[in-house]
């Protein structure tokens, strides 16, 4: 389904907890599919089925996934809830990356017409679908 | 599931395991690290039934191990150094492992051998350290332990078959609920499927942990400040290395990442970037912090 940057400092479950959202949110993943049985996963990706498990409860209760007990974790339909900390760090994240546009030259007026494209293409996404 | 508490162990004058602690969980992949000579495999061989502890109580499942045949039909050892028998085939190995072992499946050895694909005639001796390896596994994972205990068990293989061996492995501790205890000084390894990891030194435990958990408490945090470092910068801080790169500062630091950042960021510096520790970056740190350091060995 996915690769794990083996080399990469982030945790494991970090890692894993990042892709499966990445997968959501780019509807890779629809609503209410089935993500794979954590020990397929685990031996899948060569790692431990306790990180796989504690990914899932982690998506779970950002409000990613849910989990049918003797079924399987689930993609959950709604807009997760518990999501003011990840929101407060891409606000910091863009404030870093706008700061960098600016001291590279970048006019204020050139970030604000990409931000208003950028804001259409991820609109007319939604209205398609 | 394994249960070790105040093991001691010395051999003549030597003392190898010095009150030494730990438990393993059902369903656990612990990974056991440590310097050289630190007493991992006097420790393992403890937990296999094949040495006698001086002090403390070694138990599998509640029962102590030694001598106790009931556990010692459910667990398996692979060894860093194997032995076999002169003149035996693979298939009189299995048909040996059959006759002790009650919970052999004769169904899943055969249902291996397209994995490790060698020839059931061959004869051990005839086989190569890494092909001994793999047959080490073969056989134990046909027991159907409910323990595996591995000092080094990777050793010699090659890199596609250290994978199939792993996620055998693996499989079997998330289907079966199998414990694992792994020694290895490959951490990078170690990393990926361990959830819980000791380090030893000298024949004593120094850090046991949950392996996230461990790395969420230890931090590496280049630091750079546009006027002089503040000199009070590190008051009240577990510092465990500090090194400076021209204007950068670097340091690992033990805490909680909240309150780690909270108090630098008091100091208001031009560049903070904080990255989690690798398990070998940790070890090292934690091994520096008792004594046992990477010197400039040219000065």
């Amino acid at each position: 389904m996915f690769e794990l940057d083996l080399r990469s400092r982030a945790p494991i479950y970090e890692q894993l907890v990042e892709k499966i959202k990445d997968l959501i949110v780019n509807n890779v993943l629809k609503a209410d599919e089935q993500l794979p049985a954590v020990r397929v996963l685990a031996s899948e990706l060569t790692v431990n089925p306790n990180t796989v498990q504690k990914a899932y409860r982690e998506l779970e209760y950002r409000g990613y996934i849910y989990s049918l007990p003797g079924k399987g974790s689930f993609v959950k339909a709604a807009v997760p809830e518990n999501n003011t900390a990840r929101l407060q760090s891409l606000e910091k994240d863009l404030e870093r990356i706008i700061a960098e546009m600016i001291f590279l030259g970048r006019s204020a007026q050139q970030i604000d017409n990409l931000v208003q494209s950028c804001l259409v293409k991820s609109k007319g996404g939604t209205v398609n679908d | 599931m394994i249960e070790v508490s105040g093991v001691s162990k010395s051999f003549a004058a030597l003392q190898a395991l010095n009150e030494v602690s730990l438990s393993v969980q059902k369903g656990s992949i612990y990974g056991l690290v440590g310097s050289n000579g630190a007493g991992k495999t006097t420790l393992l061989k403890i937990l296999a039934g094949i040495y006698k502890p001086d002090a403390g109580k070694v138990m599998i499942d509640c029962r102590p191990v030694y001598e106790n045949n009931s556990i010692k039909m459910r667990s398996v050892f692979i060894p860093d150094y194997l032995y076999c028998f002169p003149n035996h085939t693979v298939n009189d190995l299995a048909q040996f492992h059959a006759r002790i072992y009650p919970r052999w499946s004769q169904e899943r050895y055969e249902k291996l051998q397209p994995v490790f694909n060698i020839d059931g005639k061959h004869r051990i001796r005839t086989l190569s350290k890494g092909m001994q390896r793999q047959l080490a596994f073969w056989m134990g994972l046909s027991v159907q332990p409910e323990v595996m205990i591995l000092d080094e068990p990777l050793d010699g293989l090659d890199p596609v078959m250290r994978q199939k061996v792993k996620s055998l492995v693996i499989q079997d501790v998330a289907e079966k609920d199998m414990s694992v205890i792994i020694s290895s000084h490959n951490l990078r390894e170690l990393e990926d499927i361990c959830d819980y990891i000791g380090i030893l030194h000298r024949g004593k435990l120094l850090v046991q942990q949950d392996l996230d958990d461990l790395k969420a408490d230890i931090h590496k945090i280049q630091l750079a400040f546009s006027e002089d470092i503040p000199p009070e910068l590190l008051t009240g801080m577990s510092v465990l290395h500090q090194e400076r790169r021209g204007s950068v500062l670097i340091l690992i630091v033990r805490g909680a990442y909240e309150e780690i950042t909270g108090r630098l960021q008091a100091f208001q510096p031009a560049i903070m970037d904080i990255l989690p520790l690798t398990l070998e970056e940790i070890f090292i740190y934690e091994m520096g912090d008792n004594g046992y350091e990477i010197k400039n060995l040219i000065s």
